[in-house]
Formats: structure tokens, C-alpha cells, sequence
């Protein structure tokens, strides 16, 4: 019957007087209780091995079974009375009806506390990458080109590295050579992978950062005039030095739209390194970075 | 209370000592921290700031209403005469529940330092070794490792601070954009992460990690290959077994100098005996060990940081 009176509702806890040597909660007991200690002295021992340990000694006003009751996390060690005590027991019908009677944002907050902390200790197992085919990518863009890795190596190492799961390692391996970035060769131990080029798995790792900030990646932006003159630009020698309007003037002559816009367009995509006295030389690097990206658009893309 | 559109609940670090409860609508938090990424959402019944209620701890997050909201807030004296009105014993469970949540808060801390160390190490020893370089810019490092093991710039910057205490790199620049990692040694990084990769993956201790006698002996060799004004030849430097003994009779606080305090060191081929090494004929036997200089200076300093890496980390 609901009296509205919801204090009538509470089960009290249980004070008791114990005798030193009185074991007060065994974890062999299954029961999920709070002890409170009130007076004299309890001690949490550890039986491994058939070892008496004393793991921690229980003053006046000290309390074990929180985790226990609210998070149904085994205490793991007895509790004995080390001289005669005074000890209160919150069960769990107590703790419950107790609970019933606080107000709803005092319930969150113990819920809050608790959960938090679960989270805390959960994410101590897990891996904190949530992108894991582009960690992998980053992984494997350190390794030697063309040199064949045993698999189970890799994972291994990989995994230690990132806590990621070796079964999603596997699976992450096989996603990047469906785009043909590795090779994977062999079968059961004798597996092994290889790195076709690292410069695509580093351009992979960029197009992913980019996705993920949601941002347009630069290569694939790339108007078809641009496309053209990056294509000029890598026939040129990287020694070829000119200022700026002879730059243009070059371009013009190969019939490629050109202008200013287009010339600050292709400093800022970092195509050209500035040298001495106002001249510009192709950036070797960035330029076979900006054609490998359009020539594995698809395989970047995953759209195979 | 009601927060329009837009409005701000309070700043990240404002001092504060109350609890909100979401009514109703949308308030998002972020932290400096975390800039970019992606905002935290707290809809109808969510609760932020228990650490403010119940320790006057400031506040953790940035909090703005997204869209027109009601919220509740609770005060540190309704929290005293809610506890006031309940066994003292709930009181005792909040103090625990809160000083539980920070330990795991600590542990949470330790271990994301401890995890991205090996991290570190792998990105910073492929780098010198792709580019022969014994520096790499903090902002390169900081967006691999962050794309490796989606570890904070933050986090990277402290265990830079740690490894720079134990002498292993320097953090040169004072511009952000311009910093460099520059290394004392080119071996030593990739060294360090070999030996904690070695750990990790077999259960047990790496041979880079030398017993004291084995130290004993190498710093012996090293404190004659200084002192002798032979040059290295390809790197190797060359002592007589001579000199070995003499030099360990001064400075191994007595240890006596025989076959089989050298044989392990000979075994791991740090040392070379000039001639075939028998662990049961007398030392003299050999007349000069040889060894690669840079390995052993390298080794040794390995083992000098190596004891003092958790500690120095946590």
C-alpha cells in the first residue's frame, strides 16, 4: 500500500557487535553487502594460494562493499574482525529502499559517479582508436617497402601498440589490400604481408583525417585546368628555376589556362619551392604526392 | 533556470560549486583540450558538474545551450540537508564513490601515457631512419602519433617532458609551429622502443637490458677506450685484455675480472675476442677484445633510463 510516506518504506541496516577473529563477509558468500565499520579494527585478507595476506586494515568510520552492491563488482577478499567491533551492514534490500527515498537528482548522481568510473575502468582494455583502418594506415607507412612481414608479426605488434583487437587487425589488413595498398601472400602461418608503396598509405592517411574534419581534401579538389598544369609541371626538371611571370609565361606557351589566381593556387598546394632571388622550382615531393593521390583516387576512395 | 539559444551555463575553470540537471532541451560542453573535436550532448535528465557539488571542483567543461533550455540547479546546501535527512552512512558512500572515481580517473591517466609511449617511439624511430635526420618537427609528430593512437597532443607534449628529463631528446623552438624534437642519440630511441617492443611480445626481459657485472664491464671498457688516444677504427675501438683487468681491478669495487664474467658480453657479441673465447680457459688466453663504440655508449645509456622510465613517466 503507497501511505506516501516513503520513510515508513526503509529497511534498516543491521548494527552488530563482533568478536575478534569473527569473519564478517567471505567472498565465497556471494552476498553483496556495505560494512561499515564503527568501532575497533577489521582487516581485509587475501587467501591466494592458501597464503594469509592482510591486504588492508579497516578503521572507524571505513566502509567496503560500494563497488560490490552498486556495481555488482566482487569484493575480493574476506573481512575479519581483528578485535571486538562494532559494524553496521547495509544490505541490499536496505540500500535499496534507502535509495527509494532520495530525491532523483541525488539517485543520478550516484548513478553518474558509478557509471563514470566503470567507463574509466573499461576503457583501460580497449584501444582509444576509433578510426582503426586509418591507425593501421599510419602503421604500416613505417614499414619497409616491398619487405614481406610475417602476418602474425604485424598483428602482433600492432596490436601491442594500439590495443586493437587482432581479429579487427586481420580484417583492417584485408581493407587495405582490397585498395592494393598491402599485398597479403601465403596462408595460415606462413602468411605474410607487404607494403606496395608507402607514399599511398601516407596519402591515405591524410584523405582520412581530412574526411573525418569534413573537410574537401585538397588533391581531389583539383580543377581540370589544375590537373593539367600539375601534369606540366612533372615533366619539368626539378633543377628549372624561374620567377613567377616567367612561370606563367611557360604555361601560357604550353596553351594551359593560366593567371595570377591560379599561380598563388598552385604556391599554396605547395607545387613550387621558392628559392633565390624570387624564383620557384618544382616541389618534387608534392607534385608526385598530388599524382599518385589522382591516379589512386579510386583506391583512396574505396570505391573499387 | 532558462538558457536561451546560444547562451553560455558557465566556462571551463569557472570556479563553481552547483549541479545541473537538464529540464528540458540541449546544452553541448567542450573543453580547450579537446578543440575540434567532436561537442558533448546533454539532453533532457542529464547531469553535469558532480565533482562541483560535492568538492567545489571547477568546471571541467564549457557548457552552451544549443537550443532554448530549462535546467535545475542544485546547490550545495540543498545537498547538506538531503544528507542531513538521510543515515550518515550515504555520506560515506558519496565520499567513496567520488574518491573511487578519481583513482580510476589517475589510473585512466597513467595508463594512456604509459600505452602511447611505445607509440612515440615508433613514430620518432621510423622517421629518423626514413629520413637520416636526428630531429622531426613536433607538429609532424604530434599528428602521426595522433593518427596511430589517437593520442592528444597534450599527452604526446608530457611524455616528451619525461623522455627530456631522462636526457634521451630535446624539444628546441619556442614557436609551436616551429618546435623541433631533436635526439642525443640517433640508436637510442629506436633502441628503447626494440627493447620495450621485445618485452611486450615475449614475457620477458630484452638482452638490451644488461646485468650490473655486464654494465660494470662496459663502462669499464668505455672509461679506457676515452682515456686511450687510439682512434676508433670503423667504429670499433680495441682494448687489450691488460688493460681490461687493470682498469676493473680500480674500478669494479673488487670484482675479480675472469672468462666467465666476460663470457655473457662475448655471447651477445658486444665484445670480440681477438681469439677463440673459452669460458673455462684463463682470460689471458685473449689478447684484445674489440667492440662497436657508439653500440656500447648506446647500450649503456639504454640501461641507465630503462629503470627509471615508469617512474619517470607516471
Amino acid at each position: 500500500m503507497i501511505t506516501g510516506d516513503s520513510r515508513q518504506q526503509v529497511i534498516p541496516p543491521t548494527r552488530s557487535r563482533v568478536k575478534a577473529g569473527f569473519v564478517v563477509y567471505s567472498p565465497d558468500s556471494g552476498e553483496r553487502n556495505i560494512i561499515i565499520l564503527d568501532e575497533g579494527e577489521l582487516a581485509a585478507i587475501d587467501r591466494n594460494n592458501g597464503i594469509k595476506t592482510t591486504v588492508f586494515k579497516m578503521h572507524p568510520g571505513d566502509l567496503v562493499g560500494v563497488a560490490a552492491l552498486l556495481e555488482h563488482e566482487n569484493f575480493r577478499y574476506a573481512i575479519e574482525a581483528t578485535e571486538d567491533s562494532t559494524i553496521t551492514v547495509v544490505t541490499e534490500e536496505c540500500m535499496e529502499s534507502e535509495l527509494k527515498t532520495l530525491p532523483v537528482w541525488m539517485l543520478a548522481v550516484i548513478r553518474s559517479l558509478s557509471s563514470k568510473t566503470r567507463k574509466l575502468k573499461d576503457a583501460l582494455h580497449h584501444t582509444r582508436c576509433e578510426n582503426t583502418l586509418k591507425s593501421l594506415a599510419e602503421y604500416c607507412n613505417h614499414l619497409e617497402a616491398k619487405k614481406k612481414y610475417p602476418l602474425k608479426d604485424l598483428v602482433h605488434e600492432f596490436h601491442w601498440l594500439t590495443r586493437i583487437p587482432s581479429s579487427v587487425v586481420n580484417e583492417e589488413i584485408k581493407a587495405l589490400a582490397r585498395r592494393k595498398f598491402l599485398v597479403q601472400e601465403g596462408t595460415g602461418e606462413d602468411t605474410t604481408v607487404y607494403v606496395v608503396n608507402t607514399l599511398l598509405l601516407q596519402i591515405f592517411v591524410d584523405y582520412q583525417n581530412a574526411t573525418e574534419h569534413g573537410v574537401n581534401w585538397e588533391p581531389f579538389t583539383l580543377s581540370l585546368a589544375q590537373k593539367r598544369l600539375l601534369v606540366k609541371i612533372s615533366s619539368v626538371d626539378q633543377s628549372t628555376s624561374m620567377d613567377a611571370p616567367a612561370w606563367i609565361a611557360f604555361f601560357k606557351e604550353a596553351k594551359l589556362q593560366i593567371d595570377v589566381t591560379e599561380w598563388i593556387r598552385m604556391q599554396q598546394f605547395g607545387w613550387f619551392k621558392p628559392g633565390r632571388g624570387n624564383t620557384f622550382s618544382p616541389n618534387t615531393d608534392k607534385i608526385k604526392y598530388y599524382l599518385a593521390a589522382l591516379r589512386y583516387e579510386t583506391n583512396i576512395r574505396g570505391v573499387l | 533556470m532558462h538558457i536561451a539559444t546560444g547562451e553560455y551555463v558557465c566556462l571551463e575553470g569557472d570556479k563553481a560549486n552547483t549541479l545541473f540537471i537538464v529540464k528540458s532541451g540541449m546544452l553541448v560542453g567542450s573543453t580547450k583540450a579537446d578543440a575540434g573535436a567532436p561537442l558533448q550532448n546533454f539532453g533532457p535528465g542529464s547531469i553535469v558538474g558532480e565533482f562541483s557539488l560535492l568538492e567545489s571542483e571547477p568546471r571541467d567543461l564549457t557548457l552552451r545551450a544549443a537550443e532554448d533550455t530549462e535546467i535545475l540547479v542544485i546547490e550545495q546546501h540543498t545537498l547538506q540537508s538531503t544528507l542531513d535527512k538521510h543515515p550518515g552512512w550515504l555520506k560515506s558512500i558519496l565520499t567513496f564513490l567520488t574518491a573511487r572515481n578519481r583513482i580510476a580517473q589517475e589510473n585512466k591517466r597513467k595508463n594512456d601515457l604509459i600505452q602511447a609511449l611505445p607509440s612515440l617511439l615508433y613514430i620518432f624511430s621510423a622517421h629518423l631512419k626514413e629520413t637520416g635526420a636526428d630531429s622531426i618537427p613536433l607538429s609532424l609528430l604530434h599528428k602521426k602519433i595522433l593518427a596511430l593512437n589517437n593520442t592528444p597532443d597534450e599527452e604526446t607534449d608530457n611524455l616528451l617532458k619525461s623522455l627530456e628529463s631522462l636526457g634521451l631528446l630535446k624539444v628546441c623552438g619556442s614557436n609551436d609551429a616551429d618546435k623541433n624534437v631533436k635526439v642525443e642519440s640517433l640508436q637510442i630511441i629506436p633502441l628503447l622502443y626494440e627493447t620495450l617492443q621485445y618485452r611486450a611480445l615475449n614475457q620477458k626481459v630484452s638482452p638490451n637490458i644488461l646485468s650490473m657485472t655486464e654494465q660494470m664491464v662496459l663502462t669499464t671498457f668505455v672509461k679506457i677506450a676515452r682515456e686511450s688516444n687510439v682512434p676508433l677504427q670503423n667504429g670499433l675501438c680495441t682494448i687489450t685484455t691488460e688493460q681490461l683487468k687493470a682498469e676493473a681491478k680500480k674500478s669494479m669495487h673488487g670484482l675479480t675480472l675472469t672468462s666467465r664474467t666476460i663470457a655473457p658480453l662475448v655471447e651477445k657479441k658486444l665484445l670480440e675476442p681477438s681469439s677463440a673465447f673459452d669460458i673455462h680457459a684463463p682470460l689471458e688466453s685473449v689478447n684484445f677484445f674489440f667492440a662497436d663504440f657508439e653500440k656500447i655508449l648506446d647500450l649503456l645509456e639504454l640501461n641507465r633510463i630503462f629503470p627509471l622510465l615508469d617512474k619517470s613517466l607516471v
